[in-house]
């Protein structure tokens, strides 16, 4: 049988990771437990329910529905007990206010390709094209690596987000037929990545190495970000850490920082699980924080062009 | 979104509550649209009282001598007011927002609704005590069944009169009640030559006319009329320029009082004269203008290809030093406002379904040159660049799109639209130049367009309806179809809602398709569908010929005919066919994304899921849902318009099609001619909503349906390009009288 890859969503007219008008697609999965993760959706592999409490007016039709009981409605309020759900979808339709569904789905790579391939008309003039992005694609990769295969064949711009956690094989496969691969380095010290993400980064470092290489070797844009967290990764041993791990890699690879924000906050809530930086406020461009970061990155990788929010980035070198 | 985009919102809604609006790019400017907006629309009756004075006069005469008499007073009767600040010369009424309106449409609903024009819920408007009592007492009684609307009556049953103007399903009231309108006049010509050249044209044509021939017994009127109607717009700019002369006198600023000297000379120039500077170009652009909204009732006196024929005059006067860039865009932006000020008067049923005083005015910039290259110049951008310091509601800036616009002319164009204020339109040329091509000419036929005309002149009118400078005439939004009802009768048997807005609730409202037991395969309810289509259609075609003959007979229209392009010449009025292409009455459709949404609501759950028999829907629908919550939320999951899923978008396709060939296929009282499909009505989605019961898709009753040949209101979720892709299946220049499509767009997604 075919392969499949169990997808979260797939976004159309974005603008954002990578040049241009861009499909993103969602992969569902990821071996990091990164604790600001602002793509909760994309951490467990299997299909969820979400719920928006927020839209949710308590009539009770999904209690009515369920027959695992895991809706149930207590002083006028929506409870949810995830655990017990099965998937079965028997509640979506019901809900009025249209604030359920199951979030992962199952496509084949000429699926996603054709998805994909929608939009080229819209894109073929400023190089957009398709990102795959997560949750961590690396856990699907051959899924990946041929919807990127299809996408180059027929001339539609590739990206990739990666956390680079996995096999150098996998990773090999998959940015052959990349334009563009943004790749995230959330801690330069291997234990406080353990720490704040759940693994430790020797193969991460590694893998970045090889694929600042390739990358090299191959013509792709490699851009290295750098997820800013206050209390997690901004110290400055960190950032001075990484902008020398970065400047000795060759072709002096784009840094990108990007300041922290919240704003998957409300989607920890839709699937029942809890977030963790709930007291941390958004980040701006220009924060001491984020100058900080931007200046010793710059002092300390001088060669490397760095830049401050996705939208900042040089990207006509895809 | 930012708190720039917050800020234009709110702004927009200030600038429509009236409380604030002193916004321009210079002092003048802030002045003037002060001035605007510190007036209500209100009602001026020197139109009426001209009109009721000549006809009374001219009992027993011709018509089309009694008509061009009385358009000939009103412009001896015009207010000759100045007001500080201005350099545009010229008020269509005495009060600024003011409606010179047409006594001879309006009188019979005037009638009944005079005492609620002040207070009605859609388009109040203001009247002075004396002009009130004047009207009740001498011009209503004269013209209650002289109009239109009360002669069409006449003509018809009893049954059709009452279900194509209060109905729901199909209605004529902007046909009937709308005489004059969507217009693109002879501008270059006009420029080059002035009002003068119509007088001659038409004293020589009288001069060399052959008296044995039998048509002269209707030309030798015809031309006189011409003649008298064109001398009373000379003398309108005689009065106008000593106004200014007078004003000038009293002036103590010496910089004020030689402006104002200057607008003295300029009126005994232009419009009688041709135009010797952008300044004057742009002074016969607005007279000219607001003298047709005088003479007609209807929306939509557009501008055409105004960066085109005004650049000759604008390059001049740069080059010789005479004025900078930022004059002219002062002078653009007066324009603006004084454009804003004519607001639109229609009857309280009318305002119901094009509620808001906006009376459609357009002016477009770029688009190709006759040679197909790519016209864009420097005015193109001005004039986009004056909109975003006027942000008037009027007119509609618009840039036709094609393959060599450049970049940077979009970009100005996206400047434009992120201000959030609805402007600028964005039309595709390619599709434009179709539809000009098919124009009025059935489903066999080329219209009678040349390619060069069509590259040269043709542009968008009023909202979004193919024309072309001086060539065209013919009112545009004639008779409205609202599909979304007729998708209602297809389940319901014909009958309309209970409890909804308009006549015939609970009763019989087109025909009996089929009782929903019936309709037992979706194809037998695909085609009851397109049957009620069909009904519709061809009801309201029957409605809107014999508005048409009696407009052509007896509503005639001078200034118009004179701005055609050879209409003189042939001694025909615009209404009675003077034009190179005579178009009209049309068939609008609206409610497109909710009929399409409800047939596939139907399709998935009653005949490919079976979760509910047609019967069934009948009664929730019937029911406005009430007690079928769960069968309305089935309804409501099914795939939507809008999304890029050939589910449903291959069905919106099909029925789009079918309701532009229908249309098509009829013929019009005017020999030769067709109608034109379009699907443009702004607004009317919400009356017309009012009056549609809850409809297949889930929606309830009385809530407004679907907007233009847009996807239903928040069904379309997966994004524009999704959304872009499903329209990018429909046939566009099928709809030769043009479709209009509304997006929402984030601010964000238009600029850093």
């Amino acid at each position: 049988m075919e392969k499949k890859a169990v997808i979260f969503d797939i976004g159309r007219f974005r603008n954002t990771d990578g040049p241009g008008i861009r499909t993103i697609i969602f992969f569902k999965g990821c071996p990091l437990r990164c604790k600001w993760c602002s793509n909760p959706f994309g951490l467990s592999v299997q299909p969820q329910l979400a719920v928006n409490f927020e839209k949710c007016t308590a009539c009770g039709k999904c209690a009515q529905v369920c027959k695992n009981g895991v809706n149930k409605i207590v002083d006028g309020k929506l409870e949810v007990n995830f655990s017990k759900c099965s998937q079965c979808g028997a509640c979506i339709v019901p809900c009025p206010a249209g604030c359920r569904k199951i979030t992962g789905e199952e496509y084949t790579a000429r699926e996603l390709y054709e998805e994909a391939r929608k939009d080229a008309a819209f894109s073929r003039r400023d190089n957009g094209g398709v990102t795959l992005s997560g949750g961590e694609i690396l856990a699907q990769y051959e899924v990946a690596a041929e919807v990127l295969r299809l996408c180059r064949q027929n001339y539609i711009n590739t990206c990739i987000e990666t956390s680079a956690y996995g096999k150098w094989e996998h990773l090999e496969q998959i940015a052959q037929y990349c334009n563009i691969i943004f790749v995230d380095l959330k801690h330069i010290d291997s234990a406080k990545h353990e720490e704040i993400t759940g693994v430790p980064n020797e193969l991460i470092l590694e893998n970045i190495r090889k694929l600042a290489d390739y990358a090299v070797e191959k013509n792709i844009q490699l851009i290295i970000r750098r997820p800013i967290i206050p209390g997690y990764n901004d110290e400055d041993e960190a950032t001075i850490g990484a902008a020398k791990f970065i400047a000795e890699l060759p072709g002096n690879p784009e840094i990108n920082i990007i300041p922290f924000h919240n704003l998957g906050e409300n989607k920890y809530d839709m699937i029942g699980e809890e977030y963790i930086p709930k007291d941390l406020t958004m980040l701006g461009k220009k924060d001491d924080i984020i100058v900080r970061v931007k200046e010793l990155t710059e002092k300390y990788a001088p060669d490397c062009r760095v830049s401050v929010g996705g939208e900042a980035i040089d990207l006509n070198k895809g | 979104m930012t708190e720039k985009a917050c800020r234009g919102a709110a702004l927009g809604n200030e600038i429509r509550s009236g409380t604030v609006s002193k916004v321009g790019s210079t002092k003048r400017i802030q002045e003037l649209n002060g001035m605007l907006h510190a007036n209500r629309p209100n009602i001026d009756i020197t139109r009426a009282r001209a009109f009721t004075k000549v006809y009374k006069e001219t009992e027993g005469e011709p018509a089309l001598m009694r008509r061009y008499k009385a358009a000939a007073e009103v412009y001896r009767t015009l207010s000759d007011n100045v007001y500080d600040y201005e350099q545009l010369v010229g008020w269509p009424t005495k009060r600024i927002r003011g409606a010179n309106f047409a006594i001879e449409l309006h009188a019979h609903w005037l009638a009944d609704d005079l005492p609620n024009l002040r207070t009605r819920e859609y388009d109040p408007f203001e009247i002075t005590d004396e002009d009130y009592e004047e009207l009740m007492n001498v011009h209503i009684p004269y013209w209650k069944d002289k109009t239109c609307a009360a002669q069409f009556e006449k003509y018809v049953s009893p049954e059709l009169a009452a279900r194509s103007q209060t109905g729901g399903v199909e209605d004529i009231n902007n046909y009937s009640c709308s005489n004059g309108s969507h217009f693109i006049p002879r501008w270059t010509d006009l420029l080059e030559n002035g009002f003068e050249k119509y007088y001659n044209t038409a004293k020589e044509c009288l001069e060399k006319l052959d008296q044995n021939d039998p048509k002269a017994v209707d030309k030798r009127i015809f031309y006189n009329g011409i003649m008298e109607v064109a001398l009373a717009i000379k003398g309108w700019a005689e009065r106008m320029s000593a106004a200014c002369a007078k004003k000038a006198e009293a002036e103590k600023d010496p910089k004020r009082k030689a402006e104002l000297e200057k607008m003295a000379d300029m009126m005994k120039q232009v419009p009688w004269k041709p135009a010797r500077s952008f300044y004057e170009a742009v002074e016969t652009a607005w007279c000219a203008c607001f003298f047709l909204f005088v003479e007609g009732a209807g929306p939509s006196i557009t501008w055409g290809r105004f960066d085109q024929y005004m650049y000759p005059y604008y390059k001049k006067d740069i080059d010789e030093g005479k004025i900078t860039p930022e004059e002219a865009m002062e002078l653009l932006e007066e324009l603006y406002i004084k454009v804003t000020s004519n607001v639109w008067f229609q009857s309280t049923i009318m305002a119901y379904i094009f509620g808001g005083y906006y009376r459609y005015p357009h002016l477009d910039v770029g688009g190709l040159d006759e040679n197909g290259k790519d016209a864009t110049n420097d005015l193109s951008y001005l004039c986009l660049r004056a909109m975003r310091y006027a942000k008037t509601t009027s007119p509609a800036v618009s840039i036709m799109l094609h393959q060599k616009t450049p970049d940077s002319l979009l970009y100005e164009a996206c400047e434009l639209a992120a201000e959030g204020m609805g402007h600028p339109s964005m039309f595709n040329c390619e599709s434009l130049y179709e539809m000009l091509a098919h124009r009025a000419a059935g489903l066999e036929g080329y219209s009678n367009y040349s390619r060069k005309q069509i590259l040269k002149y043709g542009s968008p009118i009023g909202c979004v309806e193919p024309g072309a400078e001086g060539l065209q005439y013919g009112h545009t939004d004639s008779g409205i179809v609202n599909v979304a009802n007729c998708l209602f009768c297809a389940v319901t048997n014909g009958v309309k809602a209970n409890g909804v807005d308009g006549g015939f609730c609970g009763e019989l409202v087109t025909y009996e398709s089929g009782a929903p037991e019936t309709l037992d395969t979706f194809d037998k309810f695909y085609a009851a569908v397109k049957g009620q289509m069909e009904f519709a259609i061809k009801e309201c075609h029957s409605a809107l010929v014999v508005c048409e003959k009696l407009l052509a007979e007896q509503f005639n229209l001078p200034t118009f005919t004179m701005l055609l392009d050879g209409a003189i010449e042939k001694g025909i009025d615009a209404t009675a066919g003077g034009a190179l292409v005579n178009v009209g009455p049309t068939m609008n459709m609206v409610g497109f994304g909710t009929m399409v949404d409800s047939v596939s609501a139907i399709k998935k759950v009653v005949y490919d899921d079976k979760e509910a028999t047609l019967a069934e829907v009948r009664d929730a629908i019937m029911a406005n849902f009430e007690g079928y919550e769960d069968l309305q939320a089935k309804l409501k999951a099914a795939p939507k318009y809008g999304n890029d899923d050939d589910y449903v978008d291959t069905m919106a396709a099909d029925l789009w099609e079918h309701f532009a060939t229908v249309s098509a296929g009829l013929k019009l009282y005017r020999a030769g001619q067709y109608c034109d499909a379009a699907i443009q009505m702004v607004q009317s989605n919400v009356g017309m909503g009012a009056m549609t019961g809850a409809t297949p898709n889930g929606r309830l009753a009385g809530t407004p349906i679907s907007d233009t040949m847009s996807a239903t209101q928040q069904a379309d979720t997966h994004g524009p390009t999704a959304a872009a892709r499903s329209y990018g299946k429909l046939d566009f220049p099928a709809y030769t009288n043009g479709t209009l499509l509304n997006m929402w767009i984030s601010r964000s997604e238009l600029v850093e």
